[in-house]
């Protein structure tokens, strides 16, 4: 979408009234109907908390005003028309046309920063919103990342695959690399706009995905921020599997793109994280493990030939050997698990099927290891799970680069 | 008498022997046209599996949707098969025009029906390639949607699918060939048609209980899920 569904007069209005913008700021999580003067409140508050003189425009999602530009309070207020995200807890589906519409304005205003906030509106604060644009406009950072309270049972696709298999590719080890909320800095906008044309054909609906492989790989300094407790919608657990074709689409693609970039990257380095970490919630209600595991199993005795096209012979007897363990001994090694993952990776790139057929087959698989993950909960803590698994998908990249450079020297 | 008898068989035999000379020059060129299409096909058969084992067609085939055709294959090649097929082809092509040294009446008139026949072949074919594909694609969505969804007959679901279409495919392959067409689509309709009928009973009837249970609870298990437990994604 980018700048494309607004009429040029409210761009020229917006240019006109924000000239010398510093900042742009997207509040894009919900539509805020009649509640400009509020999300104005919080970036006058953020504007007292930068330095004297920063200025600022708000891009608010507005379906009933918007494509219009006012000046609210003294901030020029962009609202446009963006389809809510779906509420099913999973990615929003159009984080592409929220990222590209605050990116052309960002672009058009020669602005030196910006913050976009896809989250949900309820909790965001002008901490939070402060704490995503302060480093990459005062103290150099290109790309803020959010760092999120969370309670152990949340963003387990994130903790399983997004945020160690970013770890491991990119060395730079982030809680969320795929956001939804970030802060940038105009030189690394410039960049992204710049490969506008590239990334979207290799990912043409989901830009989230790159922002932070593009940061990294092109050696933009990346930092971190605490930004609190995210509310998360309920999960559709019928459409499980739509959700992780849509996300880990765009992440297999991504990895072909930086290719070059992740073979050559060596260890893990943190990165600097600013703002005080708040206290996780308390998670409400069990996980019922037995369900996760029969869908497992099913997978198991029905899937063997689809996973066959992906995985070696060694992992399809080790997830046989798995299924076959009573609910209590139900643990996935993270080692095994890792090179799933990388495997199903390869699958992608080369298309030994369908990649629909391939990403909606990893199902069965996740739901395994999420039951495992519970099982770990019960004598870990979180954070002793969550390098563990960091460290199974570092130690196991040398098999991912193996068989990235020669896919032809094994063939399942 | 005994002369005549002898001028009579003299007579035969040189009839049949002037007719065995008139031939020869007939089977010298059928041999030598034998001899050129054999030669032809063996470099056409040479150069062609050159190139499909440079593209590992026989490795790339079952990824294509196509496994079981190298057990069907001599030797499990696949590459063997095609090579072969078309080498016979030319070979055969060959034999049809050292026919035409015999009797050109005949010989033109079978290559006119062959030809005439060809594009039926063809469209058979492709509509049997086609069909394949279409039936294992739709088969291996049903079976991961249906495995998905914990629907525990999903193998049947997948193979009650693939064997559907590929059972119209055959069917309209069968019709292009113009081979038993009225026979063909009765009995096409009969099966057809008693298979959605009896799915239709079973599903209205006899296992209307079982099918309503079985998505009731998957139903009631999602939006219990998502109510009581407290897992999110990203």
């Amino acid at each position: 979408m980018g700048l494309d569904a607004i009429p040029e007069p409210a761009l020229e209005q917006i240019e006109h009234a924000g000239g010398g913008t510093d900042l742009v700021i997207g509040m894009l999580g919900t539509s805020h109907t009649g509640d400009a003067a509020a999300a104005v409140a919080i970036v006058h508050e953020v504007l007292g908390k930068l330095s004297n003189g920063t200025r600022a425009v708000l891009v608010v999602n507005d379906g009933q005003k918007g494509p219009a530009v006012e000046d609210v309070q003294s901030v020029p207020v962009l609202f446009c028309h963006l389809p809510t995200p779906a509420s099913t807890g999973g990615p929003p589906l159009n984080a592409s046309a929220a990222y590209h519409t605050v990116f052309g304005l960002s672009g058009r205003l020669k602005a030196r920063a910006c913050g976009v906030i896809l989250s949900e509106l309820q909790p965001v604060t002008a901490q939070w919103i402060y704490r995503l644009v302060q480093p990459a406009l005062d103290m150099g950072f290109d790309l803020v990342a959010p760092r999120y309270a969370r309670h152990k049972l949340e963003g387990l696709l994130n903790l399983s695959v997004l945020s160690p298999l970013h770890s491991a590719l990119y060395g730079k080890r982030l809680q969320n690399p795929m956001g939804p909320d970030f802060g940038l800095s105009g030189n690394l906008m410039q960049q992204i706009l710049g490969q506008d044309s590239e990334s979207r054909r290799a990912n043409p609906s989901y830009p989230l995905a790159s922002i932070a492989s593009a940061a990294v790989c092109g050696g933009f300094p990346v930092c971190e921020s605490h930004l609190g407790v995210r509310l998360q919608p309920p999960t559709d657990w019928m459409n499980l599997s739509s959700l992780l074709a849509q996300v880990l689409g765009p992440v297999f693609l991504d990895m072909e793109h930086h290719a070059a970039s992740w073979q050559r990257t060596r260890g893990l380095q943190a990165v600097p994280r600013f703002g005080d970490p708040e206290p996780a919630p308390e998670e409400a209600g069990t996980v019922d493990r037995s369900r996760m595991i029969d869908s497992f199993q099913l997978g198991v005795k029905n899937l063997q030939d689809v996973w066959g096209f992906v995985l070696p012979p060694t992992a399809l007897f080790e997830i046989k050997k798995l299924s076959r363990l009573p609910a209590d001994q139900f643990r996935m090694p993270d080692d095994l698990w890792a090179s799933i993952v990388y495997d199903f990776a390869l699958g992608h790139r080369i298309r030994t099927i369908n990649r629909d057929h391939l990403l909606r087959s990893f199902t069965p698989l996740y739901l395994g290891w999420i039951a495992s993950y519970t099982r770990d909960l019960e004598t870990a803590a979180s954070a002793e799970s969550e390098s563990r698994l960091a460290s199974a998908y570092e130690a196991a990249k040398p098999y991912l680069v193996s068989r990235w450079r020669w896919p032809d020297r094994f063939n399942p | 008498m005994w002369n005549q008898i002898q001028q009579a068989l003299s007579g035969a035999t040189v009839r049949l022997l002037s007719q065995m000379a008139g031939l020869l020059p007939g089977i010298v060129a059928l041999v030598l046209a034998l001899l050129i299409s054999t030669l032809a096909a063996w470099v056409v058969g040479a150069m062609l599996r050159h190139s499909l084992t440079g593209i590992h067609f026989d490795q790339k085939l079952p990824q294509w949707g196509f496994p079981s055709l190298a057990d069907w294959s001599p030797h499990k090649s696949p590459t063997l098969l095609v090579t072969r097929a078309v080498s016979w082809t030319i070979v055969f092509i060959g034999f049809l025009i050292a026919l035409s040294v015999f009797d050109v009446s005949l010989t033109s008139e079978m290559m006119h029906r062959f030809v005439e026949y060809l594009p039926n072949v063809l469209a058979a074919v492709i509509v049997l390639v086609a069909g394949s594909f279409i039936a294992r694609f739709l088969a291996r969505s049903v079976l991961i949607g249906a495995v998905n969804m914990n629907l525990p007959y999903a193998r049947l679901l997948s193979a009650g699918v693939k064997w559907l279409v590929l059972v119209l495919a055959v069917t309209m392959a069968l019709e292009h060939l113009r081979i038993g067409s009225g026979i063909i689509r009765l009995a096409f309709g009969i099966l057809f048609g008693g298979i959605v009928f009896a799915l239709a009973l079973a599903v209205g009837l006899g296992s209307k209980e079982m099918v309503s249970r079985s998505l009731e609870r998957e139903a009631n298990r999602a939006s219990t899920q998502a109510t009581e437990e407290p897992v999110s994604h990203l």
